[in-house]
């Protein structure tokens, strides 16, 4: 990929990506919200993939745009009370919380702007998926085996939690 | 590659424990599943038992990415050691339960893997996912009373101030792997230069310290825990407020201590800010509080500062009292928290001015309330006081004298909300003088505090031992 | 020409704004959606970090399907709770839950 189309991809992705998420935070209705989210996590996908993160860019699609897509249907279903046009309000600390995550992007912006990170590289790996593999199952195995024993907890935690609960008593 | 896998007995034999339980809970008929608080306590009892064979092991895993060390050992123990008692004292609970009995005992065993496995971690990805084990599943816990408001409203408020708070943790260990090009804490020692600290560093510590002072609750980041600790079930609260504070301590220590203990200056001034914050902050709100979840959740908070004494100090003795004050702490606010189940479970009430007259009612949950609000004041000859002399000795050794005044003037504070519980306890006239009655296990678990509390106050040797080689792990000053 | 730097202001911009989400909303649902941006802005961190700082050993990039698998948990537990809250008051604002003193 030649430089020039490398910066244009980046800039289309991070404009959609970004301008998603300011419309997730920014738009009164939830529905709206929730289906840029998904707009948003594509963009990330199409971040992965300049990356050369092929295996990350898929699982972004699958995971996010599957766990989004729940989150849609529920955050239509729990707010089908009153009007869904003003499903998705501010609280009261708009203007304060503006001024504490302007102030936290500005320190993150001037300390990393003045970092140096050493020599980069200039390509990421061929085989990335083969590498991803091989790693996920010999060094860190220990966390892979946690990562199982996670998703049985919130299986089974989700189940007990939102099950409805009988009115015999 | 080989790996030892002898070496993770205690990781799987918990696993196998909770999967056991779970599987059981779906072979047993409702009615007959009054055992698994029992079964529950005799497997995490086994475990623990075991756990002593791993005293004295010292070996790195898969090049150093988990750890078994004396110092991850005497996590496990704890977080065995509070599951225990736990397991215990939720029988009562449990019982009136209508249903997913034997999956609470499940997820709570999940909960102790979730330490066990973020103690143990050498490098920050094991670290990260045993914590989000651990959380998730308190998350689950938190919100497990059915139908309660409470627990819900508890619940909620957990899960989106940990969601965001793991956010947060989890940008400043992106930073660090960044600075450090490794995820393994021991090669951040070699990576991270003294000399030349980069700005990257100081965001990712900055992230980092507030995403732990969350989960230890520190101030500022403690507005969660009053709140989750009143709503959740109380035998949950008290797992909540020593196995999670303890392991989040743990895995800050591997980090800190372990990790960059050269560049000690800059987190020593991040933490002593927060300890002494916690130790007044903490200790003031405590003194209103009429309901005995959130006055214990507030005394954390300050329990929470004292132990950040001995990160502060940054030196072996401060790791040592560290460990020790953790571990009777485990005691001292299980015992607490359990004559809290007892009472509300006898009268559904946590208020303070309910516990009036509470020694002629019952006598030994009054007197083990005392010794374990004593303990936590550091009065002696209760093991506190042991506690909060190797803490404050270890930071007056490193001349931060300073800190060493607010935590004595805020343990003074502390006296006085702590014996005006045992004042209503013993001076004050109850309301309705019937004598409460507590079940066999809650007994069993106040005696075992209140004694261990004593003993350990009077003999600390064999604790101090095991708290002196966790912190030899760690090649400090 | 595009570096480590761009990608990583980006993940600031990103962590941003699902920061003032979390803070601002009040809807449950629309908080947990804030911290999932939050978590995105990460893993674009460890992936660029992975790309340019170790591209042979991509730590970074194993941190980050976690991190995904630790996401999908969180908001699978986090959903049920919020189901169960709104069975119990038939709302999900978080405005509307002070029986707790927040």
């Amino acid at each position: 990929m030649s430089d020039a189309v490398f910066t244009v991809a980046f800039y289309v992705f991070s404009a959609v990506t970004v301008l998603a998420a300011l419309g997730v935070v920014l738009k009164k209705n939830l529905v709206h919200s929730a289906l840029l989210l998904i707009l948003a996590f594509v963009g990330v996908a199409g971040i992965y993939v300049l990356l050369q993160a092929d295996f990350i860019a898929a699982v972004q699609i699958l995971v996010y745009a599957g766990a989004v897509a729940i989150l849609v249907a529920f955050g239509v279903m729990l707010t089908k009370r009153g009007d869904i046009r003003e499903s998705n309000l501010a609280n009261r600390q708009k203007w304060p919380a503006l001024f504490v995550v302007a102030g936290v992007f500005a320190v993150i912006y001037a300390l990393l702007g003045q970092t140096n990170w050493g020599p980069l590289a200039a390509a990421g790996p061929e085989d990335s998926v083969g590498i991803l593999a091989t790693l996920m199952l010999t060094d860190f195995v220990v966390p892979f085996e946690t990562a199982a024993i996670l998703l049985t907890v919130a299986m089974l935690g989700a189940i007990v939690i939102a099950k409805e609960v009988k009115n015999s008593k | 590659m080989n790996i030892d896998y002898s070496l993770l007995t205690i990781e799987m034999l918990t696993a196998g424990l909770a999967l056991g339980l779970l599987v059981l809970s779906l072979v047993v008929p409702g009615d007959q599943r009054k055992g698994f608080g029992y079964l529950t306590a005799a497997g995490l009892a086994i475990i623990f038992a075991i756990s002593f064979a791993f005293n004295g092991v010292n070996k790195e895993i898969i090049g150093g990415m988990y750890l078994i060390d004396d110092f991850g050992n005497f996590f496990k123990q704890l977080a065995l050691v509070a599951g225990v008692l736990v397991a215990l004292a939720s029988i009562p609970y449990v019982e009136k339960l209508e249903s997913y009995r034997g999956e609470y005992y499940s997820l709570l065993v999940f909960a102790t893997l979730g330490m066990v496995v973020m103690v143990g971690a050498g490098d920050l990805i094991s670290l990260y996912l045993g914590l989000e084990l651990m959380t998730i599943t308190f998350f689950v816990l938190t919100a497990f009373k059915r139908g309660d408001s409470k627990s819900a409203e508890a619940g909620i408020k957990y899960v989106l101030l940990g969601a965001m708070s793991s956010a947060i943790l989890l940008y400043g260990l992106s930073m660090l792997y960044g600075v450090a090009k490794t995820t393994v804490i021991s090669e951040l020692v070699s990576t991270i230069q003294a000399g030349q600290i980069s700005p990257a560093l100081i965001l990712g510590l900055m992230f980092l310290v507030g995403g732990f002072g969350f989960k230890i609750s520190a101030v500022p980041f403690h507005m969660w825990s009053p709140d989750v600790y009143e709503g959740a079930p109380t035998p949950v609260t008290s797992y909540l407020a020593v196995g999670s504070k303890a392991a989040a301590f743990a895995a800050f220590v591997r980090i800190f201590m372990g990790g960059m203990p050269q560049i000690q200056e800059i987190w020593i001034a991040l933490f002593a800010g927060l300890s002494a914050l916690s130790m007044i902050i903490g200790n003031l709100i405590a003194i209103p509080q009429t309901n005995i979840k959130r006055m214990l959740a507030f005394s954390g908070v300050a329990q929470a500062g004292y132990i950040l004494t001995g990160m502060v100090a940054g030196t072996n003795a401060g790791i040592k009292g560290l460990a020790f004050y953790l571990m009777i702490y485990v005691f001292a606010t299980i015992g607490a928290f359990t004559v809290a189940i007892g009472f509300s479970n006898a009268t559904g009430s946590d208020e303070i001015k309910d516990m009036a007259g509470l020694s002629q009612r019952n006598p030994l949950m009054a007197a083990v309330m005392l010794v374990c609000l004593l303990s936590m004041a550091g009065i002696p000859p209760l093991a506190g006081f042991a506690g909060k002399l190797f803490l404050f000795s270890a930071i007056v050794a490193q001349g931060k004298l300073w800190l060493a005044l607010v935590g004595l003037i805020m343990s003074m504070v502390s006296v006085y909300y702590y014996l005006s519980v045992a004042k209503s306890m013993y001076m004050g006239e109850a309301a309705d003088p019937s004598p409460i009655e507590i079940p066999g296990s809650l007994k069993l678990v106040l005696i075992v505090s209140m004694v261990v509390t004593i003993f350990l106050g009077i003999y600390p040797a064999p604790l101090t031992g095991l708290a002196e080689a966790a912190a030899s792990v760690f090649a400090l000053k | 020409m595009i570096g480590l730097g761009h990608f990583l202001v980006l993940g600031a911009l990103l962590f941003c704004i699902g920061l003032y989400g979390a803070l601002t909303k009040r809807n449950a649902v629309a908080v947990l959606m804030s911290i999932e941006l939050m978590l995105n802005a990460v893993n674009i961190n460890l992936v660029a970090f992975s790309r340019y700082l170790t591209p042979d050993y991509i730590a970074g990039q194993v941190f980050a399907v976690f991190t995904i698998i630790v996401a999908a948990a969180e908001v699978a537990v986090g959903l049920a709770i919020v189901i169960a809250i709104y069975r119990d008051r038939l709302s999900v604002e978080l405005d509307d839950f002070d029986w707790l003193k927040w």
